[in-house]
C-alpha cells in the first residue's frame, strides 16, 4: 500500500514538473526544420481556383506549384520560370491574337492522394500534363467554382463563352450535369484558346495583346489540379471537399487540415526540385544573384547559392486569436518571424531601428514597402469637386492636396510605417520613379490657399452662400479610431477653409452611396494582383468607371488622352517607350488630380537570428521554400529564453502552509 | 433656423423652465422642504451635479463672432457658433498630436509645443485639448440623459397609467407590448433601431427611450393599480369625476415622487448606455464614450497614454455617482415610507 502511494506520488510528480515547461511542440521536433508561423483567421478555401486572400494563399501557395514564378531576390519582380521550361514569349498571330506557348517539365507528379486510386486502381498519384493546366483554366470559366479572376482571364480566346455553354448545358440537361467533370467540360469544349498540343505542350490564345497575363500563370488560379480530385472531392453525400482537401504538386504537401487549431505541410519529397536537383531548375534552386544590397544583407550565402530548394522539412502554422499573446510567442522563440505589434511598437522599434533589447535577442529586422497604396479620391461625376468644374474644380482639387501631409499622417497612425505616395505606381514595380515629386503632394498650405483664391473660392469661402464651401467626406467606417483618421483629413481642408464633414455611415451604406454615385470625397485602397503598372493604372481607365459600370474606377476619372495610353501602355512590355507612356500618364493624374495618391504600406517584419534567408515579398506569394532555420540554434535561444520562473510557486506553497498548519493543529486540538 | 439658434432657444426654454419650477417649489411646503432636505445629506454630489448642468449649458449657448486677431484660426471657424466653453480656450488651441499633461515638448518626438504648460490635461492624437473635449462631453452626456428621459417618462407614464387604471384588455395588451420588449436583449435592439434610425444624438436618443421605458411604465402601473382602489378616488368616481380628471388630479400627483427617483437613477444608466454605444462604433460623437472607445489603443502603447482615458472616464463616474447619490438621497426622502423617519 505504502508502495503505490509513493509511486503514485512520483508518477504526480513527474507530470508536474513536465508542464512545467511552456514548450507547446513536441520535444523530438526541436531539432527538425520546422518553420512555425501563427495565423489568425483559417482559410476560406483551399480551391486554388477560387481563393483569394493573403491566408488562403499562404497554405495554397506550397501545396499548389505554379508554371511560372517570381525571382525570390530580384526587384522589381520579375518571372522565372516554375513548372513550365520557360517564360513563353507572346506569339503574334495572323489573324491579330496572341498567343504563349507553355512546355511544361517532365517527370512532374501530384501529391499521392487515394483520389486517384478510384478511378484507375492501384496507383495513388500520376504525372502532371498539358491538359491538366488546360482543366483548371476550364474550371476558372465553370459558372458552378465561382471563380473571382475570369475577368482577367476571360481574356482567353473563348473561355467566358465556353462558361456560358456549360452552364446552359447544365441546366437543360440534368444528365449532362451528372456526367464527370471532366467529361462535361470535354462534351462542352474545345476552347479556342486553350489548346493541348502534346502532353506537355500548352497554347494559350488572347483576343488583345495582354503581356500580364504571364503574371496570372504565377498565381495558383493556373496551377494544375488533377480532375480525378475534383470529381472524387465533391462534398456530397459526406465526402469531402475539394475546398479543404487540396491535391496539388507543390513543394509541400498537406498533411494536417485542422482549420481551428493547426495547419501542417510537409516536404514533398516528389517534387521536381527535389527529383531533379540537377536541372537547376530557377523556382527550385536558390538564386545566384539578386537586388543591390542583397549581398550585402547575407541573401547570397555561398552555403546557399545553386542549392536544391526547399531547406525545410515542415511548415506548421498555429492558430492565434490575439495579436498580443503571438507577439510573446515569437520573443519567447516558439514563432520564427513576427511583424510588429502596434501595441509594442515603441519596445521594438526606435528611431526606425530595431531597439538595443531586441538586437539583443538576435532578432533582425526587414523593412519592405508593399506593392500597395491608400488614396483619397474625389467622385469625378460631381458637380462641385468633379470634372464639370472644368478648372476651377481642378485648381480645388489641387488645393486639398497640397493640404494633406502624409508624413504627418503616417507618423501619427502608423507608427510612421509607409512612404508618402506622389502617384498611384508604388516601389517595386514598374514605372516606379523614386527621384520623382508631385508637385501637389508636397504640403503646402499657402499655395493650397491661393490655388483656392484662384479657383474663386478665396478663403474658402464659396461667393453663392458667402459661407466656407461645404464639401462631404463619405466613409463606410464609423469606429472611433477610424474616425480619429477621417478627421485628420478634414482638420487639414479647414486650415485652407473648406468645411469638410464627415459622412461616416456603416460599410454597406457606404457602397450603396457609392453605386447610386452620391458621394464626393472617399478614401479606398488597392492591393497590387500582379507586379505590373497596369494593375494600378487601370483604377483610373474610363471602361472601370464605378457608377458606370461598377468597377473599380471609383473616381469615375475619364480623360480620353489618359484611355488612350493606357490602352497603348498595357499591350507593352518594359521598355523605355512603355516608361514614356506611363511618364506622360502621371503628368495628367499630376494635373488633374482625380486621387490624392496618399501613402504605400510599408511593412516591418521581424525574424529570429536562426531564419536564413529571410527577404519580404510584399506580394502574397511563396517564399518558405528559400527559408532555412538553425534548429540547435533555436532549441538552445528556446532553453535560455524559457527558464521557468518558480518561486511564485513557492511562494504560494509557503503561504498555504502558513494558513493550512494553525488550522490543522487547531482541529487536532479540539478533537482532542 | 440654424442649429445653435434652436440650441440657444431650447437653452432659455430649459432655464425658464428651471426658474419656473423654483418659483412653484418655493410655493409648495413638500417640495421645498424635499429639497432643502436633499441639499443637506448631499451637499457635495448636488453641487457636482450642478456643475455638470452649468458646463453643458455653457457649451449649448452658441453665437457667431469674428474671433479677434488675424492669426485667430482659420476661415471655417469664424463661421461656426461657437460656445461658451469654447470661448474660455484660446483660439487654435491645439497641437500636432499628443502632448502630456503640462507638458512642454510633444510627447512622441519631442518637439517643443504652440502652448507649452498650458494644457491641463494634455492633448489627444490629433493635438486637441483634452479639456476642452471633456467640458464639451458634459453637453452630450446630459443630452443623452435629459432628452431620453423627457422621451421615457411620458411615454411610460402614459401606458402605465391607462394600463393600471383601466385594467382588463388595456392592462392585457399593455403587458404584451412591455413583455415582448422586455424579452428581447436590450443591446440588440438598441443597435437594430440605430441601424434602422440613423446615427446622430436625436436617433440615439430615440432608441435608448424605446428600450428603456418599460421599467418605469411597469412601476407605474402597479402604482396606479393601488391608487385607484383608494378611497379619495373613490370618492372622486361616486361623485362623477371624469376618468380623465381623476388620473390627472389624483393619480398622477401620486406619482411624481416615483418620477423623480426614477428620472434620476435611468439618468445614470443611460449616460452609462451611450459609453456602451459608442464603444461599439455607434455613439454620439463627442461623448465621454467616444474618447474612452478613442484611448482604447493608447492604454497598449508603450509608453502609455493615460490621460484621454482617466479625463473622460473619470468625468463619466463622478457625474453618474453624483447622480446616483443624489437618486438615492431623493428617494429617502421623497419615499412616503421613509419620508417620516428622517424627519
Amino acid at each position: 500500500m505504502r508502495g503505490a502511494l509513493r509511486r503514485s506520488a512520483a508518477v504526480l510528480f513527474a507530470a508536474i514538473l513536465a508542464g512545467c515547461g511552456n514548450d507547446p511542440y513536441p520535444l523530438e521536433d526541436s531539432l527538425e526544420k520546422i518553420l512555425y508561423q501563427p495565423f489568425d483567421d483559417p482559410p476560406k478555401t483551399l480551391d486554388p481556383q477560387v481563393a483569394y486572400s493573403v491566408v488562403d494563399h499562404q497554405v495554397i501557395g506550397y501545396v499548389y506549384d505554379t508554371l511560372l514564378g517570381y525571382h525570390y531576390l530580384k526587384r522589381p519582380f520579375t518571372l522565372i520560370p516554375g513548372m513550365a521550361e520557360t517564360v513563353p514569349e507572346a506569339i503574334g498571330l495572323s489573324d491579330g491574337r496572341v498567343a504563349y506557348r507553355f512546355r511544361l517539365r517532365p517527370d512532374l507528379w501530384f501529391h499521392e492522394d487515394p483520389a486517384f486510386e478510384k478511378f484507375s486502381p492501384g496507383t495513388r498519384t500520376r504525372t502532371v500534363e498539358a491538359s491538366d493546366v488546360a482543366f483548371s483554366l476550364l474550371r476558372v470559366a465553370d459558372p458552378a467554382v465561382v471563380s473571382p479572376v475570369i475577368e482577367a482571364l476571360g481574356k482567353i480566346s473563348g473561355l467566358v463563352d465556353f462558361g456560358k455553354r456549360l452552364d446552359e448545358r447544365r441546366r437543360a440537361d440534368p444528365e449532362f450535369a451528372a456526367l464527370r467533370i471532366d467529361e462535361q467540360y470535354r462534351r462542352a469544349g474545345p476552347v479556342d484558346g486553350v489548346r493541348v498540343l502534346g502532353p506537355l505542350e500548352l497554347e494559350i490564345v488572347l483576343d488583345d495583346a495582354y503581356p500580364q497575363i504571364l503574371y496570372w500563370f504565377a498565381m495558383p488560379f493556373t496551377s494544375p489540379v488533377p480532375w480525378e480530385a475534383i470529381a472524387a472531392y465533391d462534398g456530397v453525400d459526406g465526402r469531402e471537399s475539394f475546398a479543404e482537401h487540396p491535391v496539388g504538386s507543390g513543394p509541400f504537401v498537406l498533411s494536417r487540415y485542422d482549420k481551428r487549431s493547426r495547419i501542417v505541410l510537409e516536404r514533398n519529397d516528389r517534387w521536381y526540385g527535389v527529383l531533379h536537383p540537377e536541372w537547376k531548375a530557377p523556382a527550385a534552386t536558390y538564386p545566384s544573384e539578386g537586388a543591390p544590397g542583397d549581398a550585402e544583407a547575407g541573401l547570397l550565402d555561398p552555403d546557399y547559392v545553386g542549392r536544391p530548394l526547399p531547406f525545410l522539412s515542415r511548415i506548421e502554422f498555429r492558430r492565434e486569436k490575439e495579436p498580443i499573446p503571438t507577439f510573446t510567442k515569437f520573443l519567447q522563440g516558439y514563432y520564427d518571424a513576427s511583424g510588429v505589434v502596434k501595441e509594442s511598437f515603441d519596445r521594438v522599434i526606435q528611431k526606425g531601428e530595431l531597439s538595443p533589447e531586441m538586437r539583443g535577442l538576435g532578432i533582425t529586422l526587414a523593412k519592405s514597402v508593399e506593392p500597395a497604396i491608400s488614396y483619397l479620391g474625389f467622385n469625378m461625376d460631381d458637380a462641385i469637386v468633379g470634372a464639370s468644374g472644368g478648372e476651377r474644380s481642378e485648381k480645388l482639387r489641387q488645393a486639398m492636396s497640397l493640404a494633406i501631409d502624409s508624413k504627418e499622417f503616417l507618423r501619427l497612425f502608423a507608427n510612421g510605417r509607409g512612404l508618402p505616395a506622389q502617384t498611384p505606381i508604388p516601389p517595386g514595380i514598374f514605372g516606379y520613379d523614386a527621384g520623382y515629386q508631385n508637385p501637389f503632394r508636397q504640403p503646402d498650405l499657402d499655395l493650397a490657399k491661393k490655388l483656392l483664391a484662384e479657383a474663386g473660392w478665396a478663403d474658402g469661402i464659396d461667393p453663392t452662400t458667402g459661407r466656407p464651401l461645404r464639401l462631404t467626406f463619405d466613409v463606410g467606417d464609423t469606429g472611433a479610431a477610424a474616425m480619429l483618421q477621417f478627421g485628420f483629413y478634414t482638420s487639414r481642408w479647414r486650415r485652407i477653409g473648406l468645411d469638410v464633414e464627415i459622412a461616416a455611415t456603416s460599410y454597406n451604406q457606404f457602397q450603396d452611396k457609392v453605386r447610386r454615385g452620391a458621394y464626393q470625397i472617399f478614401t479606398w485602397g488597392w492591393v497590387a494582383d500582379y507586379p505590373d503598372p497596369e494593375n494600378f493604372l487601370f483604377l483610373l481607365w474610363t471602361p472601370m468607371s464605378r457608377t458606370k459600370s461598377g468597377g473599380p474606377n471609383t473616381a469615375n476619372f475619364s480623360n480620353p488622352r489618359y484611355d488612350a495610353l493606357f490602352e497603348q501602355m498595357k499591350a507593352m512590355t518594359d521598355t523605355p517607350e512603355r516608361l514614356a507612356i506611363i511618364h506622360e500618364m502621371r503628368s495628367i493624374l499630376e494635373q488633374e488630380r482625380p486621387w490624392i495618391e496618399n501613402f504605400y504600406p510599408e511593412r516591418y517584419a521581424l525574424y529570429h537570428g536562426w531564419v536564413r534567408n529571410e527577404k519580404p515579398a510584399g506580394l502574397s506569394i511563396p517564399t518558405a521554400k528559400y527559408l532555412d532555420i538553425d534548429a540547435e540554434l533555436r532549441a538552445l535561444r528556446r532553453a535560455e529564453w524559457n527558464v521557468p520562473i518558480t518561486w511564485p510557486a513557492w511562494a504560494l506553497a509557503a503561504i498555504l502552509v502558513v494558513v493550512i498548519v494553525p488550522g490543522v493543529v487547531t482541529f487536532l486540538r479540539e478533537r482532542q | 433656423m440654424e442649429a445653435h439658434v434652436v440650441s440657444n432657444l431650447i437653452v432659455a426654454a430649459l432655464v425658464f423652465g428651471a426658474a419656473g419650477l423654483a418659483v412653484a417649489i418655493r410655493r409648495n411646503r413638500l417640495w421645498s422642504e424635499a429639497l432643502r432636505e436633499l441639499a443637506r445629506r448631499r451637499p457635495i454630489a448636488l453641487a457636482v451635479v450642478a456643475l455638470f448642468v452649468v458646463v453643458a449649458l455653457l457649451e449649448s449657448v452658441r453665437w457667431r463672432s469674428e474671433p479677434e486677431g488675424p492669426e485667430a484660426g482659420d476661415t471655417v471657424s469664424r463661421f461656426e457658433a461657437r460656445s461658451v466653453v469654447d470661448r474660455m480656450f484660446p483660439h487654435d488651441f491645439r497641437e500636432k498630436s499628443y502632448s502630456a499633461p503640462l507638458a512642454e515638448v510633444e510627447f512622441y518626438g519631442g518637439a517643443p509645443l504652440a502652448h507649452p504648460r498650458s494644457h491641463l490635461l494634455g492633448t489627444d492624437i490629433l493635438g486637441r485639448d483634452v479639456l476642452h473635449q471633456t467640458l464639451k462631453g458634459a453637453r452630450v452626456a446630459l443630452l443623452v440623459g435629459g432628452l431620453t428621459s423627457l422621451i421615457v417618462i411620458p411615454l411610460a407614464l402614459f401606458f402605465g397609467v391607462t394600463a393600471g387604471y383601466f385594467g382588463r384588455r388595456i392592462d392585457d395588451a399593455f403587458f404584451l407590448v412591455s413583455s415582448t420588449l422586455m424579452a428581447i436583449p436590450g443591446l440588440l435592439l438598441l443597435i437594430a433601431i440605430i441601424m434602422a434610425l440613423g446615427r446622430g444624438p436625436v436617433q440615439v436618443c430615440v432608441a435608448l427611450g424605446i428600450t428603456s421605458w418599460v421599467g418605469f411604465a411597469r412601476v407605474a402601473r402597479g402604482e396606479s393599480l393601488k391608487i385607484r382602489e383608494l378611497d379619495y378616488v373613490q370618492a372622486a368616481r361616486a361623485l362623477g369625476v371624469s376618468e380623465p380628471r381623476i388620473i390627472v388630479r389624483h393619480v398622477i400627483p401620486n406619482l411624481m415622487h416615483l418620477v423623480i427617483i426614477t428620472f434620476v437613477l435611468l439618468f445614470s444608466g443611460l449616460v452609462l448606455s451611450e459609453a456602451t454605444l459608442s464603444w461599439l462604433g455607434i455613439g454620439i460623437d463627442g461623448s465621454w464614450g467616444q474618447m474612452i472607445d478613442q484611448a482604447r489603443d493608447e492604454l497598449s502603447r508603450d509608453p502609455i497614454v493615460w490621460w484621454n482615458l482617466v479625463a473622460a472616464s473619470s468625468a463619466l463616474f463622478s457625474l453618474v455617482l453624483a447622480v446616483n447619490l443624489v437618486g438615492d438621497a431623493a428617494r429617502d426622502v421623497l419615499d412616503p415610507r421613509t419620508m417620516k423617519e428622517h424627519r
